[in-house]
């Protein structure tokens, strides 16, 4: 089992998730945080944290697709391990649906 | 008998009631990881604790599992391997659970060398009591039933392993998912009795207690890894080391590219344990302390020891009637 990271964190990324997490299984996108699903211990402390619920459980149903692209983009991305600011425009974009299309596959900064 | 291969088919199908951002859910996280790798079937592991958070263990994993009384674990593990050798057994135990209740069970489950794992979750608290101190709490520790803080020192488990001539010995921390799990592959092929002290994070009544041996930041100068035949360099900057002078164990830096006084090089082997107890003795943050495996040696295990007093039930049944009323016996009024 592992926990994920899904849609609501587009364009959000409050990283609030990262301070919590002991393993720092956290990593950087442009516009998105991923959760490496090796690297995760299912501690559950992230899931609360996060104030969009964007963190999951894989258990839950439909996860299947979103712990292919967290073990995808885990890979390729930069750990992050400290929180930053929100981008300034991430309230507007909160509670917007289907914001898969506008996930950018950059790498943060880490 | 089938042999599992994912660390997903060693998960239970039981709900975990530990805190959200506990260690141990690190330390389980690491089990399943190694248990595939070790090619023995599930239904031939059994995993024995006590009572406390670290004791819920054995419910987590797809293996058998006796969830023992409080301390007891070593002896129920002892009489586990004493008759039934093909099983490879663990047990979990925390410091309340395995130093206080338990530990001369503990100590001498060691010195018999039976041939069982022993995991000792440090959190240095009571944790499923809600926050006591523990035999291992640093002195001055403030916490539910120490309000003016702890006045005792700690415990040291390593020592007290040490001192049961426990013939592995090894520390690793809750978090350091690569390390621990080398320590844990390392135990699990140990022949005898192996003890491995886990500096657990109780993230509810004792949190951050390892931040020095945790942190990425700050770590390299607090933690010093024990390798077979290496020397005990430390550092962010690899100039530092724990060297001997007379009689102690001091650090030493590195001047100029050389190092003026010799680190100590590490020996796992060294049947004399006075080193071993040195250097288990170090503590944060006078000196750095070690991870690693302390002590690994070969020894007769308890089985080795009593090969003809493992007879049919019986057998035993016979014999234990005879020794009953062998002599020694008389019939109270
Ligand atoms: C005979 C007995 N005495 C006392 C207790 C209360 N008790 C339950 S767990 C525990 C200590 C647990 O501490 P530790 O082994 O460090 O485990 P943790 O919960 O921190 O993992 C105690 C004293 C008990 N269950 N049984
Ligand atoms: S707290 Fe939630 S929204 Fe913010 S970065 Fe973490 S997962 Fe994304
Ligand atoms: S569940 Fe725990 S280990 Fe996994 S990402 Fe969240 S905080 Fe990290
Ligand atoms: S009380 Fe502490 S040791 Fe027990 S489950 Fe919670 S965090 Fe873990």
């Amino acid at each position: 089992m592992t926990y994920v990271v899904v849609e609501a964190c587009i364009k959000c990324k409050h990283t609030d998730c990262v301070e919590v997490c002991p393993v720092d299984c956290f990593y950087e996108g442009e516009n998105m945080l991923v959760i490496h699903p090796d690297e995760c211990i299912d501690c559950g402390v992230c899931e609360p944290e996060c104030p969009v619920d964007a963190i999951k459980p894989d258990t839950e149903p439909g996860m299947e697709s979103w712990v292919t692209l967290n073990a995808e983009l885990a890979a390729i991305w930069p750990v992050i391990t400290e929180q930053k600011d929100a981008p300034a425009d991430a309230e507007e974009w909160a509670d917007k649906p289907d914001k898969l299309a506008l996930l950018s596959r950059n790498p943060g900064e880490g | 008998m089938s042999v599992l291969q994912k660390p997903t088919d060693f998960t239970s199908d039981q709900e975990i009631r530990w805190c959200p951002g506990c260690g141990d859910f690190a330390i389980l996280a690491q089990m399943k990881k190694l248990l595939p790798t070790l090619g023995i079937p599930p239904e031939d592991i059994v995993f024995v604790s006590g009572i406390g958070c670290s004791s819920r263990f054995p419910y987590y994993l797809e293996t058998y599992g006796i969830h023992g009384i409080h301390g007891r674990a070593p002896a129920l593990a002892t009489g586990l391997a004493r008759m039934r050798p093909d099983l490879q057994t663990w047990v979990v135990t925390g410091d309340g659970d395995g130093l206080s209740i338990g530990c001369s069970h503990l100590i001498h489950a060691l010195r018999r060398n039976v041939n069982i794992k022993i995991l000792l979750f440090n959190n240095q608290i009571y944790g499923l009591t809600k926050g006591q101190f523990s035999p291992t709490s640093p002195q001055g520790l403030v916490t539910g039933s120490t309000p003016k803080g702890t006045v005792h020192e700690p415990l040291n488990a390593l020592s007290v392993a040490l001192a049961g001539k426990a013939t592995f010995v090894a520390r690793s921390v809750d978090t350091n998912a690569k390390h621990l799990g080398e320590v844990l592959r390392r135990a699990a092929l140990h022949r005898g009795s192996a003890f491995v002290e886990i500096y657990q994070n109780c993230h509810i009544y004792n949190d951050g207690a390892f931040d020095y041996a945790k942190n990425a930041k700050i770590k390299a100068n607090h933690v010093v890894e024990l390798n077979h035949g290496e020397p005990l360099i430390f550092g962010t900057e690899q100039d530092l080391a724990v060297g001997l002078n007379g009689p102690r164990l001091e650090t030493i830096k590195q001047r100029g590219g050389e190092w003026a006084d010799k680190p100590l090089i590490h020996d796992e082997t060294n049947q004399d344990s006075s080193l071993a107890q040195m250097i288990a003795q170090m503590r944060h943050p006078e000196m750095p302390e070690a991870i690693g495996v302390f002590r690994a040696i070969k020894a007769p295990t308890h089985n080795d020891l009593m090969p003809d007093q493992s007879p049919t039930t019986k057998e035993r049944a016979k014999r234990l009637k005879k020794q009953l009323t062998s002599g020694q016996t008389w019939t109270v009024a």
